[in-house]
């Protein structure tokens, strides 16, 4: 049967000029023809993409760069021994920059006292990130320590008496003094743990006499470098028992923070993906369906297959290059309004994005554009010949579905390890099928009721054209889902940091205070109307045995109950458990118990019922575990390992702890609590405080705007896809003019039909909102979930006024009469 | 006189809602070259199932139609295109022209569909023929629908095909429009030496052509005019 005839050869000169006048009409049919709405929906994948990935590369950028100031590095290395120096060889190799310092506590002296102090001994290179800010007898700002030189904090000069430039010995060097201590890099957040700051010099290190044969001394070695050689020197080396590696990831309060914010970026920006995907492909099967009649044209006019290829490749390599080029530039200026808010967080100095952003954004629009474009393009080759004379009823083809093997695999490829995105997917797959089934059932059920014209013919209008009112339903709730889910985690999670270091939270700690001046001090801070927690008993102890058996073993081991063991600990009593503490087993009593803190009881194995033994100052005492409870070591509060209650420990001597906030103005009143109350330790977090509360209004910030970025490109996809489907309608309502349907008769229609669709899009997404931002939160971000009552009201609002936008833009284009 | 197009026992059936629907039945007749021949009937008598087959967009499902001497069931779809592109000229009655491109380069389309270049200088002579000189640049939505009817003529005639099929060519036009572009057709058609093959309900136009078939039930009988 099959007798391939051959076309004539073509000359180039022929060939060209055809191919010319292809571009010619390839580029008017992107701009003026059918396929402008599907450039629009490339451009904008590409423009968010671009956008998002950018502003998230800044931001993370950025908040690494924060917490490695708050590390003096970009990479520490902590142990009880000098680091090897197999570490330091392979840091030198990689030309990482290195300054090694060596921490230890020892008695710092004056004539007239001593005291407990906690010193570092650094290099001149010291800090290797961020700030040190020491105010010299110059009254000058100094940034490094030089040999011979002891700076110190503030308050050590009131506990000893002394003056800068005054001699103090620091175990027994003696040295004078240099100036005060104004800001440092590292600081630590336990109250407990912080004993007035001094800085020497590492030449001056073995002149104190504190680098003995049993000494407990920390040796840290900072590097800084570039990332990918901080990674190699951290996975070339196998850590031994007592060694760790410190980051910017694993460092305290602001790791948690910046883990979660990355998690939410990578987030948002698929949500983002997933949206503007189903845009693209709905834009582009009304494209292949709006161009069966030219193909078929076309093939009745002697087009080969060969030629009808080159046709539409060329159209779609041209938008596919136009969008990304637009979709760049677009996102690059989007990026730069986004940067307009963050003006006073971001520093001035923004690291750069790189070639990424871009990349990242042609590649998402390759894969998704292939099957989106490729498969109805690839079942339109196969339009009959016929079709330009008599209609044709094909069965629905297969061809080209493999196609859709190219994202899934990229997907699972980028976020195959990514549970957070899991969740999110396979939640929409799941909501997905049901709620289009509901949605669809409420449909129904409107119908049941008695309407005006209007609402009737819509109703039996989207009931009549079933597959396509559920898929156009289907892609509007899912996009209103998905912005929803953007925004609540948006505000979940900042309400969860909100509350871990509010405003007002307290930012300073006075300890050490006496029984008998207690009543006195607290009464004090209120006459100064300041915002004070309760006064807390303070009773310094160790835990000695458990049921019976000596906690010498378990002193050796790794986790929070051994390093408990190895030194004394703060004890406290109370009627009460703060309500800070949640409870997770058994439950407080009034006598004889002790609650213990979660990961304190998990590693040295105490449960509910255990006997503990204590010993303060010699004395012995026991008590029975009643409750076990999660303390959040992040929060400003004062927090304890054992609270017991009173009649067990009530009778110790005690000092006393409270915890205030006072403005930053308020030195004054500070300066006269430490001249009135000079035995009582007063430890000043404003500027940490201060810190942190910086990198969470940035972190703020930023999340928001890119919420706000993925909600303004939601509902910009949204409205795309409601203006297609208007204009897929525009035949029908055309004719419907023509025949002589009123404006007001169509106008109601076609907003009784949208209304009702928006409504029922509007209260499926919340609902579907709601379970996904429920999975999320709880087992992703591992916070408490909480309802969101003002999304019910918001979302159907948001999905009727972005219809009304939508009709409102084309309805008088609509209701024109056919020529 | 060679024959132009030979149609030998030829039938058509569909499958329609399961059951088999014949719409030509032992068609048989032959057309010269440089014929003029109206196919007429009533709706759904099979016109245009009969120009599908005639044109080679689809087969027959029973005998044999040769255009220009080639069996066309023995060919396959890039073999009957190939004849399209060469031979055939096609008027529709919705003009089918392509929205963003100029009536020059919708003139210029079947040349380069060929594999030709884009022969502007012959694309102008064609629309100046039909009477559209300083008209090129315009687009289709700039155009009447006489006007465009008069485009899609010109586009036929581009590649000089032999024959030329025209599927109600006046059937969107108003009476005096329609008479304009039967001239035009009738003109260029005996310019070139095209045979015509044209499905119509207008019976001026069926009076103008040589020939009328006529099919009924489909079956197809012949008018013989005289004169």
């Amino acid at each position: 049967m099959s007798k391939q005839a051959l076309r004539p050869n073509i000359s180039g000169d022929n060939k060209s000029s055809g191919n010319r006048m292809i571009l010619r009409w390839s580029w008017r049919e992107i701009w003026q023809g059918q396929l402008w709405p599907v450039m629009a929906a490339l451009t904008l994948i590409v423009a968010c993409v671009v956008a998002l990935s950018a502003l998230a590369i800044r931001v993370e950028k950025v908040m690494t760069d924060q917490g490695r100031s708050m590390m003096a590095a970009d990479l520490v290395f902590r142990s009880a021994n000098p680091t090897p120096e197999f570490i330091l060889q392979r840091a030198h190799d990689q030309n990482l920059v290195l300054s090694s310092q060596v921490r230890f506590q020892t008695m710092a002296f004056s004539d007239t006292g001593m005291q407990l102090v906690s010193v570092k001994s650094v290099e001149s290179n010291y800090p290797l990130r961020g700030e040190l800010l020491f105010n010299g007898a110059d009254n000058q700002i100094h940034n490094q320590v030089k040999s011979g030189e002891v700076w110190i904090a503030e308050r050590l000069l009131s506990l000893l008496e002394l003056s800068i430039g005054d001699v103090i010995a620091i175990g027994d060097a003696e040295l004078p003094i240099s100036g005060v201590i104004e800001s440092e890099p590292e600081l630590a957040f336990n109250p407990f743990r912080t004993m007035p700051s001094v800085f020497i010099h590492q030449s001056d290190l073995d002149k104190t006499g504190a680098i003995q044969l049993g000494s407990r001394v920390q040796y840290r070695t900072l590097f800084k470098g570039e990332d990918s050689a901080i990674s190699l020197l951290q996975s070339d080396y196998e850590l031994q028992a007592g060694e760790r590696w410190i980051s910017e990831e694993t460092q305290g309060r602001t790791a948690d923070l910046m883990q979660k914010a990355k998690q939410y970026l990578s987030l948002t920006i698929l949500m983002v993906i997933l949206m503007a995907s189903v845009t693209l492909v709905l834009t582009c099967q009304h494209y292949a369906t709006s161009r069966a009649n030219t193909v078929a044209m076309l093939k009745s006019m002697g087009a080969s297959k060969q030629w009808l290829k080159r046709w539409l490749l060329s159209q779609v390599g041209l938008m596919f290059f136009t969008g990304v080029v637009a979709g760049s530039l677009i996102g690059l200026g989007l990026e730069l309004l986004l940067r307009i808010p963050l003006a006073g967080i971001l520093p001035e100095n923004l690291p750069s994005y790189g070639w990424q952003p871009f990349a990242f954004g042609s590649v998402v629009a390759l894969f998704i554009g292939l099957p989106a474009l490729g498969i109805p393009l690839l079942r339109l080759l196969d339009t009959p010949a016929i079709a330009v004379l008599q209609s044709q009823m094909t069965a629905p083809s297969k061809k080209g579905l493999w196609l859709i093997a190219v994202p899934v695999v990229a997907f699972l490829f980028m976020y195959g390890n990514n549970s957070l995105v899991w969740m999110v997917s396979v939640g929409l797959v799941v909501l997905f099928v049901l709620l289009a089934g509901i949605s669809y059932g409420l449909v129904h059920l409107f119908g049941r009721f008695k309407w005006g014209a209007a609402m009737t013919l819509a109703l039996s209008r989207i009931k009549r054209s079933p597959k396509n009112s559920m898929m156009q339903l289907a892609a509007l709730s899912g996009s209103l889902m998905l912005v929803a889910v953007i925004w609540l985690v948006r505000t979940d999670l900042l309400g969860d940091w909100q509350q871990t270091l509010p405003p007002d939270a307290p930012n300073v700690f006075a300890m050490n205070i006496a029984p008998y001046e207690q009543q006195e001090y607290l009464q004090k801070l209120d006459n100064e109307n300041l915002d004070r927690s309760e006064g807390y008993p303070i009773v310094r102890g160790r835990l000695t045995e458990i049921n019976g058996e000596s906690t010498k073993e378990k002193m050796k081991g790794e986790g929070q109950g051994s390093e408990a063991l190895r030194r004394e600990i703060n004890f406290t009593w109370r009627d009460a458990l703060p309500v800070h503490n949640e409870v997770t087993a058994g439950e407080w009593r009034s006598s004889n118990g002790v609650s213990v803190e979660q990961d304190v009881a998990n590693d040295l194995g105490i449960e509910i019922g255990d006997t503990l033994s204590f010993s303060v100052n010699s004395q012995s005492f026991s008590a029975v575990v009643n409750s076990i409870r999660i303390v959040d070591w992040q929060s400003m509060k004062p927090n304890f390992y054992f609270i017991f209650t009173p009649d067990v420990i009530a009778e110790l001597p005690a000092t006393w702890l409270v915890s205030f906030k006072i403005d930053d103005n308020e030195n004054t009143l500070l300066n006269q609590l430490a001249r009135d109350y000079p035995t009582v330790s007063l430890l000043d977090f404003r500027t940490m405080g201060g810190k942190i509360q910086a990198m969470l209004a940035q972190i703020t910030w930023s999340l928001s705007v890119l919420a706000g970025l993925g909600v303004v490109s939601g509902v910009l996809l949204i409205f795309t896809l409601l203006r297609l489907s208007l204009y897929q309608r525009q035949r029908e309502i055309t004719l419907y003019r023509t025949l002589g349907a009123s404006r007001q008769r169509i106008s109601q229609t076609l907003w009784s039909e949208y209304g009702v669709m928006a409504l029922a899009a509007g209260f499926v997404a919340v609902m579907g909102a709601e379970a996904i931002v429920f999975s999320l939160v709880k087992w992703g971000f591992k916070l408490e979930p909480t309802l969101h009552i003002g999304m019910w009201i918001v979302l159907p609002l948001l999905a009727m006024m972005i219809v009304f936008m939508s009709l409102v833009s084309v309805i008088k284009q609509l209701l024109k009469p056919l020529k | 006189m060679t024959v132009a197009i030979k149609v030998s026992s030829v039938g058509k059936s569909v499958l329609s809602n399961e059951a088999e629907l014949t719409i030509l039945k032992d068609i048989s007749f032959e057309v010269q070259s440089g014929q003029s021949v109206a196919i007429v009937g009533t709706s759904g008598a099979g016109k245009s199932t009969l120009m599908t087959l005639l044109a080679g967009l689809d087969i027959p499902t029973s005998g044999d139609i040769k255009l220009l001497g080639q069996s066309l069931s023995q060919l396959d779809d890039e073999a009957r295109a190939q004849i399209r592109s060469e031979s055939i000229g096609f008027v529709f009655q919705s003009f089918l022209l392509i929205p963003s491109l100029t009536a020059l380069e919708n003139v210029t389309l079947p040349a380069i569909l060929r594999g030709e270049g884009e022969d502007i200088a012959k694309a102008k002579q064609l629309l100046e023929s039909v009477g559209l000189s300083g008209r090129e640049t315009h687009l289709p939505s700039q155009l009447s629908g006489g006007e465009q009817q008069r485009v899609a003529l010109a586009r036929a005639f581009m590649t000089q095909p032999r024959i030329l099929f025209a599927d109600e060519p006046t059937g969107n036009l108003d009476q005096s429009t329609a008479e304009h572009i039967i001239e035009l057709l009738f003109e260029m058609n005996q310019k070139h030496g095209t045979t015509l093959v044209l499905i119509t309900h207008d019976p001026k136009l069926a009076q103008r052509c040589e020939r009328t078939l006529t099919i009924n039930a489909g079956q197809i009988n012949e008018e013989v005019k005289g004169g």
